[in-house]
C-alpha cells in the first residue's frame, strides 16, 4: 500500500485542527493523570490494608523475649500457642485467622524504615525482638468484644490491638481520594470522548472533497480512515506521555512528601507507578481510537 | 455490463419510488445516454450502478457482480472498475493537474512507477499534455472537465459514468468533451451518460434511454433527445 498520501494527510490534519487537537490532548492528559492517581490510591489502600489489616481485623500480640508487658514473663510457648489457637478457632465472632511470625513482622518493619537499620553487626531489632501475632478477621466489625476478652487473659498473650480506630481514617481518606480522582476522571474522559468526536467531524468536513473522490475511485475504507486513526494515535501517545510524566511527578513529590511525614504507613513506590502507567498507556489510545473507529465508519461510509 | 432487473428504488420518507420496475441491459462497450427531466430517476440509476444505494426490490448487476449481495468491504473493488465524471468536475483545488489524476491511483495503492507511467499517458489522451503542472483554477472549464475525465479513466475502468458532464460547459467545449468520451468508448469502455443536452444526444446518435417519473419510457438505439413519432 502506498502510504505517502496518508502521512502527508496526517501532518496536514494535525496542523489544520491544531486547536482541537490541543484541547483533546489537554483533556486527555488531565483525565489520564486522574485515572492514574486513582489507581495509585487504590493500590495505596490495598498496601495499607495489607500492612495494618483491613477494617475487619484485630491483631493479637503474643509474648516475646524480654516483653515489656508484665503478663509476659517468658516468650510464648508452642503449647500456649495451641491453646490460644483453639480459643480463636471456636469463637463465633471469628471469620478467619492467621499466624504471623517474627520474621514477617521484621520484614514489614524493614519496608517502612529501611533495610540499613536492621542489618550489620549491631542491628536495632532482630526477628526475635519482633512479636509473633495472630491476625483475626471478624465476621462483623462491630462485634469484637467477645473474642477480644476471650483472648486477652490467656497465657502467652501480651495484648490485643484493635487498629481500626487509628487505621480506619487513613484508609477512609485514601479510599475517598481514589473515588474523587476516578469520579472526576470519568467526567473528563467523557469530555475527552466528545472532543475526539468533534475533532473527527471537523476533520471529515475539511477533507470531504478528498474523501468523496477516494470513495468514488475505490479507495478502501481503511485507507480513507487511516489518517484519522493515525491522528488519534498521535494525540493519544502525546497525552499518555504527558500523563505518565505527571504521575511520576505526583509520586515523586506528593507521595514523597507524605512518605517523609507519615513514616508509619507503607507508601506506594515505583512498582505501583509502573502498573498505573501501564493502565494509562492502554487507556489513552483506546479513548481516542475507539470513537475514531466508530465515527469514521459513520462519516466515511462507502 | 450493467443489468437492471425489475429494479425499484424507494427513498425512505418518499411515497413515490425514484425508479419503478426498471429493466435495462447495457452491453459491454456500449455508449448510452440517459435522458429525462430532473427528478426522473437518472441520478438514482447512476447511484445504483455505483452501489451508493441498494435497490429496494429487483436486482442490479454491474461488471458481473450482483450489487444487492455485494458485501460492503467489496464495494471499493467494484468502484475501481467504474470511472465517474460530474457536472462540477470535483477536482482538488490544492493539487496540480498531474497530482489530481495521480491521486486516484495513489489512494488505491498503485506503485509510484506505475503512476509515473500512466498519468502522463492519460493526460495526453485527454489532450492536456504539457499542462500537468497547472492548478485547476488556471484552467478553463473544458480543460478542468478533461482533468476529471482523465482521473476517471486513468485506472482504465470497464465502465465510465458521466453525470451531466457538459452541464457547465458552452456548446463548443461540450463537443470536445463528447469527442473525448467517444474516444474512450472506442477503447471498449462502456459509457453511461446522463444529460439534458438535446443537441449532443441528437448529434451522437447513440442509444438513448429515457426515464420519466421513475419509468423507462423509451429505449432506442441511435436515438435523439426528444420523442420520435
Amino acid at each position: 500500500m502506498q502510504l505517502r498520501y496518508v502521512y502527508s494527510e496526517l501532518g496536514q490534519g494535525l496542523r489544520r485542527n491544531l486547536t482541537m487537537h490541543l484541547a483533546v490532548i489537554l483533556t486527555l492528559v488531565v483525565s489520564l493523570t486522574l485515572v492514574g492517581i486513582g489507581l495509585l490510591f487504590q493500590q495505596q489502600a490495598t498496601r495499607a490494608a495489607e500492612h495494618f489489616g483491613n477494617q475487619l481485623q484485630i491483631t493479637v500480640y503474643l509474648c516475646r523475649l524480654n516483653d515489656s508487658n508484665p503478663v509476659c514473663p517468658n516468650p510464648v510457648t508452642e503449647a500456649q500457642k495451641a491453646e490460644i489457637e483453639a480459643v480463636v478457632e471456636d469463637n463465633p465472632e471469628v471469620a478467619s485467622y492467621r499466624f504471623e511470625s517474627g520474621e514477617v513482622a521484621l520484614e514489614k518493619a524493614k519496608e517502612l524504615y529501611g533495610e540499613e537499620l536492621f542489618s550489620g553487626d549491631n542491628p536495632a531489632l532482630t526477628a526475635e525482638d519482633m512479636p509473633q501475632t495472630i491476625w483475626i478477621t471478624l465476621e462483623d466489625p462491630e462485634q469484637y468484644e467477645g473474642i477480644s476478652s476471650a483472648v486477652q487473659g490467656l497465657d502467652g498473650v501480651s495484648r490485643v490491638r484493635d487498629l481500626r480506630e487509628q487505621v480506619g481514617p487513613i484508609l477512609t481518606t485514601i479510599t475517598k481520594m481514589r473515588t474523587y480522582a476516578l469520579g472526576t476522571a470519568a467526567l473528563l474522559v467523557l469530555a475527552a470522548l466528545l472532543l475526539v468526536a468533534n475533532t473527527i467531524r471537523l476533520a471529515a468536513f475539511a477533507r470531504r472533497k478528498e474523501i468523496g473522490i477516494m470513495r468514488l475511485v475505490g479507495a478502501s475504507t481503511l485507507y480513507i480512515a487511516l489518517p484519522f486513526l493515525l491522528e488519534a494515535l498521535v494525540t493519544a501517545l502525546i497525552s499518555v506521555a504527558l500523563a505518565i510524566g505527571a504521575l511520576a511527578a505526583f509520586l515523586r513529590f506528593a507521595i514523597g512528601d507524605l512518605q517523609q511525614n507519615l513514616r508509619f504507613v507503607p507508601w506506594i513506590g515505583w512498582d505501583e507507578f509502573w502498573l498505573a502507567a501501564g493502565a494509562v498507556a492502554i487507556l489513552g489510545p483506546v479513548l481516542t481510537l475507539l470513537p475514531t473507529l466508530v465515527l469514521t465508519r459513520k462519516y466515511l461510509k462507502v | 455490463m450493467i443489468r437492471f432487473e425489475k429494479v425499484t428504488k424507494t427513498y425512505p420518507g418518499h411515497p413515490h419510488p425514484a425508479l419503478d420496475n426498471v429493466s435495462v441491459d447495457v452491453e459491454k462497450g456500449e455508449f448510452v445516454f440517459l435522458v429525462g427531466s430532473s427528478g426522473s430517476g437518472k441520478s438514482t440509476f447512476l447511484r445504483l450502478v455505483l452501489r451508493e444505494y441498494r435497490p429496494t426490490t429487483g436486482r442490479v448487476y454491474v461488471a458481473g457482480k450482483e450489487i444487492n449481495r455485494l458485501a460492503g468491504w467489496k464495494v471499493p473493488r467494484l468502484r475501481r472498475d467504474i470511472g465517474t465524471v460530474f457536472q462540477d468536475f470535483r477536482l482538488l483545488p490544492n493539487k496540480t493537474v498531474t497530482e489530481n489524476v495521480a491521486f486516484a491511483l495513489q489512494v488505491i495503492g498503485k506503485s509510484r512507477k506505475e503512476i509515473k507511467d500512466v498519468v502522463p499517458e492519460t493526460l495526453e489522451l485527454v489532450g492536456l499534455s504539457g499542462k500537468g503542472d497547472r492548478m485547476p483554477d488556471e484552467l478553463s472549464g473544458g480543460e478542468q472537465q478533461r482533468v476529471a475525465v482523465a482521473r476517471a479513466f486513468v485506472n482504465r475502468p470497464m465502465i465510465l459514468i458521466a453525470d451531466e458532464p457538459t452541464g457547465n460547459l458552452d456548446p463548443t467545449t461540450s463537443v470536445g468533451i463528447m469527442k473525448l468520451l467517444d474516444r474512450i468508448n472506442r477503447t471498449g469502455t462502456t459509457v453511461v451518460m446522463a444529460t439534458h443536452d438535446a443537441g449532443i444526444v441528437d448529434q451522437m446518435r447513440k442509444r438513448v434511454i429515457e426515464l420519466d417519473n421513475g419509468h423507462v419510457v423509451r429505449d432506442q438505439a441511435q436515438g435523439v433527445y426528444g420523442h420520435q413519432n
